[in-house]
């Protein structure tokens, strides 16, 4: 006698649990323009790296002589795959059952999938759609059982994972409650435009809290979250979604441990695009395009912007030069001259975090007038975010180069160094305590009032002091490191990229970070 | 045939229309500038197409996300 019925009942087992919510269940999901959890997986990982884990959970119903009447799977899959032959772990739900609401057993998947993926040292990509715990409980029979009191926080592990390894989520359908927090608690996330929600409470429980009745997509769709913040990215569709977490993941180390991966560049680092001769205007009430500037001086191809639509007087991308993954920071000109504001300041300060746990060296082009200023930036609470941003800079332990281009003005611009950065700047930099606009008025106030004409007296003292600014002082005093031809910043900074490798083998591990305003 | 709706991306205020109603337009083109923290700001259109309708005038207050000119492409 062998152990082969068994086995026989195990592969059983397994192929039970792999049946979803059954042909019904997917349907609906097809029917609703979304993928199942399986579908997605596959669209996300190399073709055929999939290794599921859990092949069995389910939550079984047994008759009295131990046949099984039904088997309801797992509504959480989660497993290990490679992405552009890297390994990382990848978990979601699973719509077409209970509504992704975890059943038992798809709960302590859910549970381990960040336990997995530190303990294993690779990135972790969750795929998200459902709606978190029910009042309903997860189906268990009798007395309802709290967790033991000597049972680690839920949220520890989540928290935790995001000093270990890449945490990656998409929204692909409707997020909420605890997926939802699950979704920002993360180095990058995207949502589909047309077929995901996120909201921190639903429709329902919305409607009886507040008596307004509200639709999923009115209350967390696309339209509201690439403005909140909440999402980093919005995705055309699910395989947009997956192309953009290839791609993040492509410029970040598995885990903290270990550097990002240098690529082979062929595009020469020695390269001087002409344009940048006139890409900033010399009139400086002209507003240029700041993202022009990045794609000619970073690696061709190689930038990937991050919450374009939140704080957007801040542009935050990821980049490569000279194929080493960079953080990438410049102000937006054409939004309020690119003064950072409480959300640009936010934006700011988590994107300089995400480089320091990932050892990202960062190139930041400054044109930074000041913090945002008038009433609404009062009440936004912009000082407290903006010297969290300036804390995070100056506390930051990577490697930094500093580019000015054009502005750098007030308290706001101490955001723009780390100690120790490499400084270049153009011929079109300007800077102080306060730009000529407005600071001559503030600084001459008694002799613009006691002249004869003031405006007259205004407008000679700014031609006065105007003229009185030269760039070379800068490179005379060494108070940058080189002011140079804007064409030459991309041979400067790959330079650069070759002197701070030794820097970047040294901050392999964990960061420590105090906290912050 | 798609209707794009060009919105403001600050407040501030209207300097030049630099289009009419009726005229074609590529994508990137200036449609018109605003002024908006002593600086000028270009408003491009978002797509090739042609300018249907321009809802601001020189000199108008705009606030954020305010709808300037509509522009029909395909």
């Amino acid at each position: 006698m062998t152990w082969a019925p068994e086995s026989e009942e195990i592969r059983r087992r397994r192929e039970l649990a792999r049946q979803q919510g059954g042909e019904a269940g997917l349907a609906r999901q097809h029917a609703a323009g979304r993928l199942s959890i399986r579908e997605r997986i596959d669209g996300l990982l190399d073709a055929g790296s999939f290794q599921e884990q859990g092949l069995a959970t389910a939550v079984p119903d047994v008759d009295d002589d131990g046949h099984v009447r039904e088997y309801v799977p797992a509504n959480y899959v989660l497993g290990f795959g490679r992405i552009n032959g890297r390994r990382v772990a990848v978990g979601g739900e699973d719509f077409t059952l209970k509504g992704g609401s975890p059943n038992p057993a798809g709960l302590r998947k859910s549970v381990y999938a960040e336990h997995m993926a530190m303990r294993y040292k690779v990135p972790l990509v969750r795929l998200l759609e459902g709606g978190g715990g029910s009042v309903r409980g997860s189906g268990k029979q009798g007395p309802s059982w709290g967790e033991p009191v000597f049972a680690e926080p839920r949220f520890k592990v989540i928290a935790d994972a995001m000093a270990s390894v890449p945490v990656v989520s998409a929204a692909l359908g409707a997020v909420a409650g605890f997926p939802a927090g699950r979704l920002v608690a993360s180095h990058f996330s995207v949502m589909t435009r047309d077929t995901a929600q996120v909201m921190t409470g639903g429709p329902a429980l919305v409607e009886r809290a507040l008596g307004k009745p509200i639709t999923k997509s009115e209350l967390g769709g696309a339209a509201i979250h690439a403005k909140s913040g909440i999402v980093d990215n919005i995705a055309d569709d699910e395989a947009d979604a997956f192309r953009q977490i290839r791609r993040f993941l492509g410029y970040l180390p598995s885990h903290v441990d270990e550097r990002a991966p240098r690529e082979v560049c062929d595009d020469s680092p020695e390269r001087m695009e002409q344009e940048l001769l006139r890409a900033i205007p010399r009139e400086s009430n002209k507003a240029y395009d700041a993202r022009s500037i990045l794609r000619m001086v970073m690696d061709e191809g190689s930038v990937f912007e991050m919450g374009a639509g939140f704080g957007k007087g801040q542009i935050c991308a990821l980049a490569r030069l000279a194929g080493q993954p960079v953080g990438v920071l410049i102000n937006n000109n054409r939004i309020y001259a690119g003064s950072m504001t409480a959300e640009a300041a936010q934006k700011y300060r988590r994107f300089v975090e995400l480089c320091d746990v990932f050892h990202l060296p960062i190139v930041n082009f400054v044109d930074q007038p000041g913090f945002m200023i008038g009433l609404d930036a009062e009440k936004a609470g912009t000082i407290r975010f903006g010297m969290a941003a300036v804390s995070a800079a100056v506390q930051s332990v990577v490697p930094w180069a500093v580019v000015q281009i054009r502005k750098g003005f007030g308290v706001a611009t101490a955001a723009h160094y780390a100690p120790d950065s490499y400084v270049l700047a153009w011929p079109s930099v300007e800077s102080g305590a306060l730009p000529l606009e407005g600071g001559v008025a503030v600084a001459f106030r008694k002799e613009i009032a006691a002249a004869e004409d003031p405006d007259a007296k205004r407008r000679e003292l700014e031609d006065m002091m105007r003229a009185r600014r030269n760039p070379y002082s800068r490179a005379e005093s060494f108070s940058v490191h080189e002011l140079i031809d804007p064409r030459e910043t991309r041979p400067f900074l790959s330079q650069w990229v070759e002197w701070i490798q030794p820097l970047l083998e040294g901050l392999k591990g964990p960061v420590r970070f105090s906290i912050r305003p | 045939m798609a209707r794009h709706q060009v919105e403001s991306e600050v407040a501030g205020s209207v300097w030049k229309v630099e289009v009419a109603a009726g005229d074609a337009v590529a994508a990137g083109d200036v449609l018109m500038i605003l002024e908006s923290m002593k600086m000028e700001i270009p408003v491009e259109s978002p797509v090739d197409g042609v300018v249907e309708a321009l809802l601001v005038a020189p000199e108008d207050q705009v606030a954020e996300e305010q709808v300037l000119a509509v522009v029909v492409s395909g």
